[in-house]
C-alpha cells in the first residue's frame, strides 16, 4: 500500500481505530522480568532457550501465524523449533504498532519491523557473547539459536545470553542479513497451526470457554436498520435452560438478546421471542431498484479520478465504437464463524474474547460503552474463522459488553447464520460503463469510463469539501482498478459517480477491484473482439513498451504486468487450442491486474458450457504473480487458490438481494458459495523477486471474475455483463 | 429433562437435556469437545460432521434423543494423537487456511475411506460437496484425500 491509501485510511476510519502506521522503533520493554531479554516489542528470548515472538496481526487463514516467525527467525538467526508464539493485545508494549489486520498488509506491514526487531536482538547477542568472551563482535557468528566465535568454535546458546544480551546498548541500525543467505524467507513452510487444526484442538472465537459464562444468542430485526418497538419475553422465559432475556441497543443490529446455560436454549428462546419492530427508514428497500436507479445515474455529473488526453472529444470520431455496462450485486462475507464475541464486565473492568482484525477498535468501543479507561479493557484476540474484511466491524463486540453489564456475568453472544448472512455489512453493489473507441486499425484509442460506486461506510463517506476538491479521488487512488487503469490510452476519461447504499456496508475481499476488474478487463476483451485481436496480444501492446506509469504516488512497472500476463499465457498454452468434449463448448478467457501497485497478477481460465443446460464448469485457472519478495511459498500458494475459488464464488454464484428492507439470503443454500464439485485445477507460477513484498491476501481474487467471463463469452459467443454467470443467463 | 447417556470417543458421558437438543450443541456446549463447529444449524455446511457408528453424519441435525445405543466419534477421538492417514495427510498437504472447516472435512472423509479405501473424484466430490470451505482450500483437501488413501491401504 502506498503512503497516500495509508492516510486515506487513517484520517477517514472511524476516529482512533488503531491505523497508526509506524516503522516500529526498536526499544527496551524495561518491565519485562530482567533474566529475559525483550529488545523490542516482538520477541522476548528467555533464559531456556525458548524465543516468543508476539504476533501484532489476527491469524484468519492468510498465514500470519507462520510467515511472521519465518521472518523473525530468519533475520534473528534462531532455530525454527524455539520460537513460540504469543497473541499481542493491546496494551502499552504495543503502543504505536498497528495491531490490525487489513488491506493484505501483514507481510508487507511486518516484513521490515521484524527484520528490524530480529536484527536488533542478533547484534546484541552476538556482543553480549563477545564481551563475555573478550573477543571482537566480529569474529563471532550467530547460528541456529546460539552465537559461536567462529576463531575457537566456543559456542552460547541464546537462552544463556539473554541475560547480558539485554544490558548491550540497543543497535540504532543493526545490520540486515544479505536475501542470499536467507535460511526460512522464501522456502515453502507448513502452517505452524495445522496440527492444531487437524486434531480439533484449535480455539477459535467460538470455542473460548470462561468459567461461569452463559451462552446468547439475539433476534434480530427483519428489516435493516429496525429497531425494537416492543417485545414479550415470556415465551423465551419458558424454554428450559433461558435465564434472562435482554434488550440490545447497542452495535449495527440491535434487538434482544436471550441469554441461557447454552446455545441452544439461548436459539430456541431467540426464536420463541415475541418483537414488535419498528422498521425504521429502510424498510421499502429493494436492491434491483437502487441498481436501476444507479444505472439512471450514469450520465449524472461525475467526480475527476483520470483523464490523459481528450476522451470525450475523441470518442465521437473513432472509426469504431462500443459501449458496454456491467453490474457488480451486493456480497455477504459469510465467513464460517459466524461473527461472536465473549465479554466479561466487571466493576469498572472488562475483559473480551473475541475473533477480530482490529482488537484496538474493539477495546475502544467497549471502552466508549462502559465509560471506563481503555487500559480498564483487556482484548483477547482468538483465531479468526475467517475474516475477509467482515471482522474489521466490531459491531458484535459492544452487543456483548452492554450485555455482559447487565446480567453482571461472563457471556459469549453468538450470531446465527442467518444474523451473519443479513445483519452486518455488505459489499456494496456498483454499475460501470465503459466506452471505447478504436482507430481503422483496430488499436484502442479511447477509454471513457464512468463508476458508479457506494462509498463503503467504514472508510466514511467524503465530506462535501472533499467533494469540492477535484482531485480528492485521484488523490485517494479511488476506485482502485479505475484509478490504477494499468493500460495505455491516447484518450482515457475516468469519473466516479456517488450513490450511496442505504444498507451498512464494508469492506469485502479485494473491496472495490472485483467490480472493477470484472469490468475493465471484460471490456478490454469485447474491445480485442471488437478488432479481431487476440485478448492477450491486445493487452500487451497496450502496455507498450513496458515503463512505469507513475499515478500520484503509485508507480505501477508494466514490465512486471507484460511479464506475468507472458507467463500465465505460456502456462496455460494459450496459443494451442483446448481439447474439446462432446456436448459442450470450451473456451479460454485472460486477465490481469496490478493489486495496489505492488502485485502484478494474470489469469487463464479454461471453461466450458453444457451446450444444452447451458451448466458452467471451470476446468482450470492458472496464475501467474509477481509480488515481490515472497516469504512463504506454500502460503502464498494457498493464497492464490483461496483468493481465486473467492472470486469464483462471486462470478458463479454470490449475490444478495434486499427486499422490503431486509436482504432475502440467509445461508448456504441461497447464498450459495463455490464448493469442491465446481472447484477447478489451480497452478501458481511465481516471479522470482526481491522486490520489496507486496501483499497477497485479496490480489488473486478480482481477475478470476472477467477470466472466466471472457472465458464463457469464447465459449459460448454470449457475454455477461451482469454478474453472477448464471446457466439461467447463458439461455436467455 | 431426561437423562442420557452419550457414547462418545470410546466414553459414556452422562448428560441431562431437551429431547430436541441437536448433538452439535451437547458436545460443544455440555461436553466441552468443541472440535466439532457450528456453521449454519441446517445441514448444509458440514462443519459439524461426526461419526455415528462409524457413518458421517451432520450433529447440527441428530437430536440427542436419537443417540441413545450408538456411537459416536468427534474430531477429539478421531486417532490418539492426530495419527489418521487423513490427518496426517491433512499436514502434509497443509491444506488448511483458517481452519474452521477442516474437522468436518477430515470425519467425511475418514468416513469415506474407511467405507471406500479406494475412492475417486467422483466419490470425493459427491461427499465433501456436502462441505463449505470460504477460504478455498478445495485443491488440497483433494489431494490430501488422495493422499490418505494411498497411505491407508499401505497401512
Amino acid at each position: 500500500m502506498t503512503t497516500t491509501r495509508r492516510i486515506f485510511l487513517k484520517t477517514s476510519v472511524l476516529a482512533g481505530a488503531g491505523l497508526v502506521i509506524a516503522v516500529d522503533p526498536p526499544r527496551l520493554a524495561a518491565e519485562e522480568a530482567s533474566d529475559d531479554f525483550s529488545p523490542n516489542a516482538y520477541i522476548q528470548i528467555r533464559p531456556d532457550n525458548r524465543i516468543i515472538l508476539w504476533v501484532t496481526r489476527s491469524e484468519m487463514g492468510q498465514g500470519v501465524r507462520t510467515t511472521l516467525p519465518m521472518m523473525l527467525a530468519d533475520e534473528l538467526e534462531a532455530d525454527w523449533s524455539q520460537i513460540r508464539l504469543e497473541q499481542a493485545l493491546p496494551s502499552p508494549r504495543f503502543k504505536g504498532i498497528r495491531l490490525r489486520t487489513s488491506g493484505s498488509g501483514s507481510t508487507v506491514g511486518t516484513y521490515g519491523a521484524l527484520r528490524k526487531a530480529g536484527a536488533t536482538a542478533r547484534t546484541m547477542l552476538i556482543a553480549a557473547a563477545a564481551e563475555q568472551w573478550h573477543v571482537e563482535p566480529s569474529s563471532c557468528r550467530a547460528q541456529s539459536g546460539a552465537v559461536i566465535h567462529s576463531p575457537t568454535n566456543r559456542k552460547l546458546t541464546y537462552g544463556s545470553l539473554a541475560k547480558a544480551a539485554a544490558r548491550q546498548p540497543v543497535p540504532e541500525k543493526p545490520p540486515l542479513k544479505d536475501p542470499k543467505n536467507f535460511r526460512y524467507i522464501g522456502k515453502p513452510m507448513k502452517r505452524t497451526d495445522g496440527p492444531a487444526i487437524v486434531s480439533g484442538r484449535a480455539k477459535y472465537g467460538i470455542d473460548t470457554r470462561v468459567p461461569g459464562m452463559l451462552h446468547a444468542v439475539m433476534k434480530r430485526s427483519p428489516y435493516v436498520g429496525g429497531k425494537v418497538a416492543s417485545f414479550d419475553p415470556k415465551p423465551a422465559l419458558v424454554v428450559a435452560g433461558v435465564r434472562q432475556v435482554v434488550p440490545i441497543r447497542s452495535g449495527l443490529s440491535t434487538g434482544v438478546a436471550v441469554v441461557a446455560d447454552h446455545t441452544w436454549a439461548a436459539m430456541k428462546g431467540a426464536e420463541a421471542l415475541k418483537v414488535q419492530w419498528d422498521p425504521g427508514p429502510l424498510k421499502d428497500f429493494d436492491s434491483d431498484k437502487f441498481l436501476l436507479e444507479m444505472e439512471a445515474s450514469l450520465d449524472k455529473p461525475g467526480f475527476f479520478v483520470r483523464g490523459d488526453g481528450d476522451a470525450v472529444t475523441a470518442l465521437p470520431s473513432a472509426p469504431q465504437k462500443l459501449e458496454a455496462i456491467y453490474e457488480y450485486p451486493f456480497q455477504a462475507h459469510a465467513p464460517l464463524e459466524t461473527m461472536n464475541c465473549i465479554a466479561d464486565v466487571q466493576g469498572d473492568r472488562c475483559e473480551i474474547w473475541v475473533p477480530t482484525q482490529t482488537p484496538l477498535t474493539a477495546q475502544e468501543e467497549a471502552s466508549k460503552l462502559l465509560g471506563i479507561p481503555q487500559e480498564n479493557v483487556t482484548v483477547h484476540t482468538t483465531l479468526l474463522g475467517g475474516g475477509f474484511g467482515r471482522r474489521l466491524f466490531v459491531d458484535y463486540v459492544p452487543e456483548a459488553v452492554e450485555l455482559s453489564k447487565a446480567i453482571g456475568r461472563p457471556v459469549q453472544l453468538l450470531w446465527t447464520r442467518s444474523d451473519d448472512m443479513r445483519c452486518g455489512f455488505f459489499q456494496p453493489c456498483s454499475i460501470l460503463r465503459i466506452k471505447g473507441g478504436l482507430n481503422a486499425n483496430g488499436s484502442p484509442q479511447v477509454w471513457y469510463q464512468t463508476s458508479i460506486h457506494s462509498e463503503l461506510s467504514m472508510i466514511g463517506f467524503p465530506t462535501e469539501k472533499d467533494l469540492q476538491d477535484p482531485m480528492h479521488f485521484f488523490k485517494n487512488e479511488v476506485p482502485w482498478g479505475a484509478f490504477d487503469h494499468p493500460y495505455n490510452f491516447p484518450h482515457l476519461k475516468s469519473d466516479l459517480v456517488m450513490m450511496n447504499a442505504p444498507v451498512p456496508t464494508g469492506p469485502w475481499r479485494a473491496v472495490m477491484y472485483p467490480a472493477q476488474v470484472f469490468a475493465r478487463e471484460s471490456f478490454l476483451d469485447e474491445m480485442a473482439h471488437a478488432a479481431g485481436r487476440d485478448p492477450l496480444d491486445l493487452r500487451l501492446d497496450l502496455l507498450k513498451p513496458g515503463d512505469v506509469k507513475e499515478l500520484g504516488e503509485q508507480r505501477i512497472d508494466r514490465a512486471r504486468l507484460i511479464k506475468v500476463l507472458s507467463l500465465a499465457a505460456e502456462k496455460a498454452n494459450w496459443r494451442q487450442p483446448l481439447a474439446s468434449i462432446q456436448g459442450r463448448s470450451v473456451g479460454r478467457g485472460i486477465a490481469c491486474n496490478v493489486y495496489s501497485a505492488e502485485c502484478y497478477i494474470a489469469q487463464v481460465a479454461e471453461v466450458s458450457v453444457d451446450d444444452t443446460t447451458k451448466d458452467i464448469r471451470v476446468h482450470r485457472v492458472v496464475c501467474a504473480v509477481d509480488c515481490g519478495q515472497v516469504i512463504n511459498p506454500a502460503g502464498l500458494e494457498g493464497q492464490a487458490e483461496s483468493g481465486m475459488t473467492w472470486g469464483l464464488s462471486a462470478t458463479l454464484h454470490g449475490r444478495i438481494d434486499f427486499k422490503n428492507g431486509g436482504a432475502v439470503q440467509e445461508n448456504y443454500i441461497d447464498f450459495t458459495v463455490l464448493r469442491i464439485n465446481e472447484a477447478p485445477v489451480f497452478e501458481t507460477h511465481i516471479v522470482p523477486s526481491q522486490e520489496m513484498p507486496g501483499g497477497f491476501g485479496e490480489t488473486a481474487v478480482p481477475p478470476v471474475i472477467p477470466a472466466v467471463a471472457n472465458a464463457v463469452f469464447a465459449a459460448t459467443g454470449k457475454r455477461i455483463r451482469r454478474l453472477p454467470i448464471t446457466p439461467e443467463k447463458l439461455k436467455a | 429433562m431426561p437423562n442420557y447417556v452419550l457414547q462418545v470417543n470410546g466414553r459414556p458421558q452422562r448428560l441431562t437435556a431437551d429431547p430436541d437438543m441437536p448433538l452439535l450443541w451437547v458436545l460443544r456446549d455440555l461436553l466441552q469437545l468443541t472440535g466439532t463447529k457450528y456453521g449454519c444449524g441446517i445441514g448444509i455446511c458440514g462443519a459439524c460432521t461426526v461419526h455415528e457408528n462409524g457413518l458421517a453424519v451432520r450433529s447440527c441435525q441428530v437430536s440427542v434423543a436419537a443417540t441413545v445405543g450408538k456411537n459416536y466419534t468427534t474430531i477429539e477421538g478421531l486417532s490418539p494423537g492426530g495419527s489418521d492417514p487423513c490427518q496426517r495427510a491433512w499436514l502434509e498437504e497443509d491444506v488448511s487456511q483458517c481452519g474452521y472447516c477442516q474437522a468436518g472435512m477430515l470425519m467425511t472423509t475418514a468416513a469415506l475411506l474407511r467405507q471406500n479405501p479406494g475412492a475417486g473424484d467422483a466419490e470425493i466430490d459427491a461427499e465433501l460437496s456436502q462441505h463449505v470451505c470460504r477460504c478455498g482450500t478445495y485443491q488440497r483437501i483433494r489431494q490430501a484425500v488422495h493422499r490418505a488413501a494411498r497411505d491407508g491401504r499401505k497401512a
